[in-house]
């Protein structure tokens, strides 16, 4: 990015009641716009696609012909100069191309020849994902490269290789990379894949229908190509005797951050946000308790700072003011309040499918009911419209829900993915 | 001032100052036989002593100073044109500028709520997260023919007061002139409204008295321009919600060897001390001072109610509907004029009590005296700012020589 000024707006009230000691805001973080498509930056960038080739994708064929197709429509999305490969995932994982374990340079030649290795996939064997995460890791190690991103596609649970296995290729491929995960059809387990994107500062969706894969896997790729800088994480300084209760992502989706935390320096953490693209935005909610000071009394709560390395990209403070005055105090700011439901929505949703899968029924309608009352306040259609394929909604304004006798697996693998998606509202 | 302007505001009865009656409006028929001399002119509000860039430029019609940041002259409106605005101040001493967290940083300074922390580019201890106090916190002003002080007091965070002095030497012999706003806190960017309202009638006042012109007249105008000042930071008509206007008190006091002109509007207060008839010389524009004119309560009864603060007269987009009071007071000998806002008054309202506390002190050495009353403010639970200015007449020079800075801060 030729302006590595980012916007940091902060939006809180920084008036705290005698003795108040909690410190809310949204921090709401902008890249520059570069105006036009970027210049490629060549080797800069490296894209791995995993495609799931164990046995299921033969059943039906339609799954491992579609995901052909969509992996030559994400080859013909890749930048020229790019650095690529493709991988195909069982209980092991191989490279389809280049066959050699390296990674290619994107061009009219490299394109058509990795085209014809994906056509000759073929379905056999089993699902070890962390062996995926393991060999596109090396992969990637093998080649400098500053943004290196990874789309994986399953169709299946990951029964080859233990949790414990998983769990440590995850930790592995830590900060190595970022991937985007998707599972078609309705046979894959969403926890495991979230567990994936999460670590990996990626996205986890679900396409039911396979011949929906190949426009998703053009619109991921091009989206991929449009990030510019990457490792960008989010810094948070906070005074002594003050300490930070939650770093959350809460646009477009809700990440909770908090356990991320890296060292900076005295008094400060890093929290990974990955790589940004031009003109894109994003919301954090960042709490931090604080010493309370006398009334009168105005404290830096933190300072908030986007940074690459040693560089700073932009930076927004946080205050904290006492005073007696309870029309201050007691004023509560739309953002915070607008996000903390956000966050409490994706939360009862979870909370509810997961109810709903032990059986606990009284569990699951009263939070799945939470969860409609909250989408409906915010205008979060989307989620709403998801909702109500799992609930019959009787009255949303007071979250007055049935559960659905059956539910459509599809419907309920949508909702549980899309439940972290967010709305934005107004300044 | 902490309560908000009532929605309807209340007339009080208009503008009759506490005893000693007011002698009816004397003219000081001053006549400048030569230019006038220098003015010496001491704005706080957003003053530091820290550095001195030049903070205000001659107007090129009139030849007044005129800040930095504005861009026409409060004396005579003309426009500032950019060749203007790059001149050095001519003659005229004024604070400098805020202190910034350049300068706390250069000072080396360290926070002074824990000790250790220094001070970052924002102004915040690196250490404790504790502003740095800075600016408007605390503020002194000395012109040795009067002097000022104004401070956050410990319960705000922020000092919505502001004080502009100046003194000039006019044909009559000196003249020394003081101004306290008070900016209302429920209002929008009160501490700016203070300031703005304080420079503007200040500038007005100075010139008037080198003119010679009728000080009552000058005060009325003052008034008005300090209003303008105010409705210019609410921006176009209907930019700003009546409920955000910014406003502001106001209280004038311009001394002259003959006698006392104070104009007011709201609940800052002049009075009048001495060891034999001190006196209150304005009359509030509150609730409070309602109640007490109409006989519903006494004074104490009306300043322990509710409502006691809440003010009927102010500057302001919104405006008041109360028109400024001005009244003309001959001294019946040595004494001091003093001006404050009601973060002063409220611990001690009586002008004998004040007396008692301010005198002998500050005949002789104002800004000491100042300090002191401050500092009985605080002491007594600094609630609300507090700004204090004495004035110890008749006003006696020498004059300070300008320019030069004569505003103190709290010094990093």
């Amino acid at each position: 990015m030729s302006d590595l000024g980012f916007t940091v707006e902060v939006f809180q009230n920084e008036f705290l009641p005698a003795g108040g000691s909690d410190v809310n805001a949204i921090v709401t973080v902008t890249s520059p716009d570069s105006g036009q498509p970027q210049q490629p930056t060549g080797a800069g960038a490296a894209e791995i696609i995993i495609i799931d080739c164990s046995g299921s994708m033969g059943a039906p064929q339609s799954k491992i012909v579609e995901a052909r197709a969509a992996t030559s429509a994400a080859i013909d999305a890749i930048r020229d100069g790019v650095a690529f490969a493709i991988i195909a995932g069982t209980e092991r994982a191989r490279p389809v191309f280049p066959a050699d374990g390296r990674l290619a340079q994107a061009g009219g030649a490299s394109r058509a020849e990795a085209k014809r290795a994906v056509a000759d996939l073929r379905p056999g064997g089993g699902t070890a994902i962390g062996q995926w995460l393991r060999l596109a890791g090396q992969m990637f190690g093998s080649f400098p490269s500053e943004l290196r991103h990874a789309i994986l596609l399953t169709d299946g649970k990951d029964e080859h290789e233990t949790p414990a296995d998983l769990d440590a290729a995850i930790r592995a491929s830590e900060g190595m990379f970022s991937c985007d995960c998707r599972g078609v059809g309705t046979d894959w387990v969403v926890s495991e894949l979230r567990k994936v994107s999460t670590a990996l500062l990626g996205t986890v969706d679900i396409v039911p229908d396979p011949s929906g894969l190949a426009a998703d896997f053009a619109a991921m790729m091009a989206k991929a190509m449009g990030k510019q800088l990457a490792d960008v994480s989010l810094r948070v300084w906070t005074p002594q005797r003050a300490s930070v209760r939650f770093v959350k992502q809460v646009a477009p989706t809700v990440e909770d951050l908090t356990s991320r935390r890296g060292p900076a320096g005295p008094q400060a953490g890093d929290y990974p946000t990955g790589a940004w693209g031009g003109a894109e935005s994003r919301d954090y909610h960042v709490c931090v308790q604080v010493t309370p000071g006398t009334v009168g009394q105005e404290m830096l709560a933190a300072r908030v700072s986007l940074v690459v390395g040693a560089d700073v990209l932009g930076q927004g403070l946080v205050r904290a003011v006492w005073t007696d005055d309870e029309a201050l105090s007691t004023r509560i700011n739309s953002q915070v309040a607008h996000y903390t439901g956000q966050a409490e929505l994706a939360q009862a949703i979870q909370d509810g499918l997961e109810a709903r899968k032990r059986g606990d029924e009284d569990a699951a309608t009263a939070r799945l009911g939470r969860a409609v009352a909250l989408a409906a306040q915010s205008g979060n259609e989307d989620t709403a419209k998801l909702l109500a394929k799992v609930v019959d909604v009787v009255d949303a304004a007071s979250g007055t829900v049935r559960l659905k006798r059956t539910v459509d697996d599809a419907d309920e693998m949508a909702l549980d993915t899309r439940s972290t998606k967010t709305v934005r509202t107004r300044k | 001032m902490t309560a908000e302007p009532p929605t309807v505001p209340i007339r009080p009865v208009a503008g009759q100052p506490a005893e000693p009656a007011p002698v009816p409006a004397e003219t000081p028929a001053l006549s400048s036989p030569e230019p006038p001399t220098v003015p010496i002119e001491a704005v706080t509000g957003d003053s530091a002593a820290v550095t001195l860039p030049p903070a205000t430029r001659p107007c090129p019609a009139c030849g007044q100073p005129v800040f930095a940041d504005e861009n026409y002259c409060q004396a005579c409106r003309a426009p500032m044109t950019e060749e203007a605005a790059a001149e050095p101040a001519a003659g005229a001493v004024v604070g400098g500028t805020p202190v910034d967290a350049a300068a706390w940083r250069q000072s080396g300074a360290v926070c002074g709520t824990c000790g250790s922390g220094p001070i970052d580019a924002d102004g915040y201890c690196e250490a404790c997260g504790t502003k740095a106090p800075s600016g408007r916190d605390h503020e002194e002003t000395d012109l040795l023919v009067l002097a000022g002080v104004s401070d956050r007091g410990l319960r705000h965070f922020r000092n919505e007061d502001a004080m502009a002095l100046g003194a000039t030497q006019a044909a009559g012999g000196p003249v020394a002139v003081a101004v306290v706003c008070d900016g209302v806190s429920s209002s929008g960017r009160p501490d700016e409204a203070s300031l703005a309202a304080a420079r503007a009638a200040l500038g007005v006042l100075l010139a008037a008295a080198e003119d010679g012109q009728d000080l009552a007249e000058a005060s009325t105008r003052a008034a008005h321009e300090a209003q303008q000042a105010v409705k210019v930071l609410a921006g176009p008509p209907g930019s700003t919600p009546p409920s955000e206007a910014p406003s502001a008190t106001f209280v004038s006091a311009v001394v002259t060897a003959t006698g006392v002109t104070v104009c007011w509007l709201g609940d800052s207060r002049a009075y009048w001390l001495d060891e034999s008839a001190p006196a209150q010389l304005t009359t509030d524009d509150s609730v409070a001072a309602a109640l007490v004119t109409a006989g519903i309560m006494s004074e104490e009864e009306a300043l322990a109610s509710p409502n006691a603060h809440v003010v009927t007269g102010w500057l302001g987009a919104d405006d008041s509907g109360t028109a400024p009071h001005v009244c003309t007071f001959q001294p019946p000998g040595p004494g001091v004029v003093m001006v404050c806002s009601d973060g002063l008054w409220n611990y001690q309202p009586d002008a004998a009590g004040l007396a008692e506390r301010a005198l002998p002190a500050a005949r002789t050495s104002p800004l000491a005296a100042a300090r002191e009353l401050v500092e009985f403010a605080n002491d007594s639970g600094g609630h609300d700012n507090i700004t204090v200015v004495l004035v110890p007449f008749p006003p006696a020079g020498p004059l300070p020589a300008g320019p030069h800075d004569v505003t103190r801060e709290l010094t990093p």
